[in-house]
């Protein structure tokens, strides 16, 4: 019979990819970045620990603690138990005289319920939006935004839209509407373009990703001035919010102003920059003070 | 193990003409793209590729390689008639950067100051009834038409004149100078549609015939010497065209955008 940790490793064939571990035995596991959501792993780093991937919970049989028989393994429901976290070298082993182990690179995500896997998203969503409103909060761990995702500029735009053409005259909600969208879109990649082509070395999705969440303060505006119809309370709330966009946006594309060279735009060329978020935030500021 | 013995290469032992010390500062300086003059020597886009596809975003950097005082510059100096040629003294090399945006902020500025002028007009006609909380009057569909007219005035005329005189074969100006001249020259309407909030007709044709004849003066004034080159006397005559084409475009943006007028007891008007 074949042992069962034969049979649950991956097979070394010829064309596995073998890379030299580090020498240093006294390495922690713990401390090696993922590429896991911040919040996510303070929540649950039980599971982070387990889920290290099937070679892991197959040298979980070699330890004394499980050694009862292979019934009480709970390899079959997917979460192993209490697994102490102790055994960072059984993941080495020696092949052919080089050094290999399995490292445990992000959170296994193929056998997690799907409302976990909505609810990392949410929450990830979440966060950036948090960054987005509060800038200062946002000044340690810029980095979050680094990690970009499509579906919260889409929602955001959406939203805007839908504020917007929600007081609007019949005749003009469908239009605005489309406006709202088409000039978000188009405008987030035009930005995006115009910032490489001026020598920016930003990831171009990250670009599109910053831009849309940092429509978020006009949504707020949009959402007050739903309610308020002084153009006296409007007015103010439109411009703080687009302020508050730019400044969001400005902070976390263009770090080369105040901190380090990131975007690699020369001083001279920043308000050439910065001129066309500007005008697109002004614009949708304007459709929310003539709303 | 059997060595196989290939021959020396001698010219190394020959002396200095074989192996030679060589400057390359100068070169680097020099290797810049011909057609478009100076732009590798401004250094702003370090590593630079030398040369890339038509797709590429880098192919497109060489025409966004401009700092800020020099587009603004660029913009303000469409407003002063001289006697030089704009594209000999300014455009070296032409960007897009001006034009595109110059044409965006049209855009915008349109919409924005004419749906401000309107809502002034509607204050003004009806002080009374016109109350803060009212929504401000505008129509959309004027943002959709300022992008169709702008874009394709300022984008698409140039570059069918350029076409049409590259088919004649006339001109010896890239199609990026032509959009560049082009997208500069509208620079003017972004203050006339500022001013045209103004809501008084006398004011407002007044500044919409200054914006026509500062443009129409500098565009005529610049394309005209590249007409002139053409052997055929008939050429020329596109001089005319463009101006009953700007003549147009002008009277577009007056009556489009900046045609609410304050009218006492009538809210329709």
């Amino acid at each position: 019979m074949q042992r069962p940790e034969d049979s649950l490793t991956t097979p070394l064939t010829s064309t596995s990819q073998f890379i030299q571990a580090d020498d240093d035995d006294d390495l922690d596991e713990e401390a090696i970045p993922g590429f896991a959501h911040p919040t996510i792993g303070s929540d649950t780093p039980q599971s982070a620990v387990f889920d290290k991937g099937k070679g892991r919970a197959t040298e979980q049989l070699a330890t004394p603690t499980s050694a009862a028989g292979p019934a009480r393994t709970p390899t079959l429901s997917g979460n192993i138990g209490s697994m102490p976290s102790g055994v960072p070298s059984s993941a080495r082993r020696t092949i052919g005289g080089v050094q290999v182990e399995n490292r445990f690179t992000g959170v296994d995500t193929l056998d997690e319920p799907i409302t976990t896997t909505i609810g990392r998203d949410l929450l990830s969503i979440y966060t950036k939006l948090v960054q987005v409103l509060y800038p200062p909060k946002g000044g340690a761990s810029r980095e979050v935004l680094r990690d970009w995702d499509l579906w919260g500029p889409f929602v955001l735009c959406l939203l805007l839209g839908i504020l917007l053409s929600l007081k609007a005259p019949a005749s003009q909600s469908l239009g605005i509407f489309t406006s709202v969208v088409a000039i978000i879109s188009l405008g987030s990649l035009v930005v995006t373009i115009q910032a490489k082509l001026l020598g920016g070395r930003v990831s171009f999705f990250q670009g599109l990703c910053v831009f849309g969440y940092c429509v978020a303060p006009l949504n707020v505006a949009a959402f007050v001035s739903t309610f308020v119809h002084l153009i006296y309370v409007r007015v103010p709330i439109a411009l703080a919010a687009w302020a508050w966009c730019v400044w969001g946006k400005i902070l976390r594309t263009f770090p080369a102003v105040n901190f380090l060279d990131g975007t690699r735009i020369e001083q001279q060329r920043i308000l050439l920059a910065v001129y066309p978020l500007l005008l697109f935030y002004f614009i949708l500021a304007w459709m929310i003070i003539i709303q | 193990m059997a060595y196989v013995s290939i021959e020396a290469d001698e010219r190394l032992e020959e002396g200095p003409e074989g192996l030679q010390f060589q400057s390359f500062l100068d070169s680097d300086n020099r290797s810049s793209e011909p057609g478009v003059g100076n732009v590798g020597s401004r250094g702003y886009i370090p590593d630079r590729p030398g040369k890339t596809s038509f797709w590429q975003v880098e192919h497109y950097q060489p025409y966004f390689d401009i700092d800020t005082l020099t587009v603004l510059r660029r913009c303000y100096s469409t407003l002063i008639p001289s006697k030089s040629s704009y594209l000999a003294t300014h455009l070296t090399p032409a960007d897009l950067y001006g034009p595109f945006w110059t044409l965006t902020t049209l855009i915008f500025s349109l919409f924005v100051f004419s749906s401000l002028a309107s809502s002034i007009s509607v204050y003004l006609s009806d002080p009374d009834a016109a109350s803060p909380t009212d929504p401000l009057e505008y129509n959309f569909g004027l943002l959709s038409i300022a992008v169709g007219l702008v874009y394709s005035y300022g984008l698409a005329v140039p570059i069918l004149l350029w076409l049409g005189l590259r088919y004649l074969g006339v001109g010896e100006w890239s199609v990026v100078e032509t959009v560049a001249l082009w997208g500069y020259g509208q620079f003017v309407w972004i203050p006339v549609s500022l001013l045209c909030v103004i809501p008084f007709s006398a004011a407002r044709w007044t500044f919409v015939g200054i914006g026509f004849a500062l443009s129409g003066f500098f565009l005529v004034f610049n394309i005209y010497p590249v007409l002139a080159t053409a052997d055929q006397k008939a050429v020329r005559l596109i001089a005319i065209l463009l101006v009953l084409l700007h003549a147009a475009i002008a009277l577009c943006f007056k009556v489009l955008f900046f045609s609410y007028y304050p009218t006492k007891g009538d809210k329709s008007g």
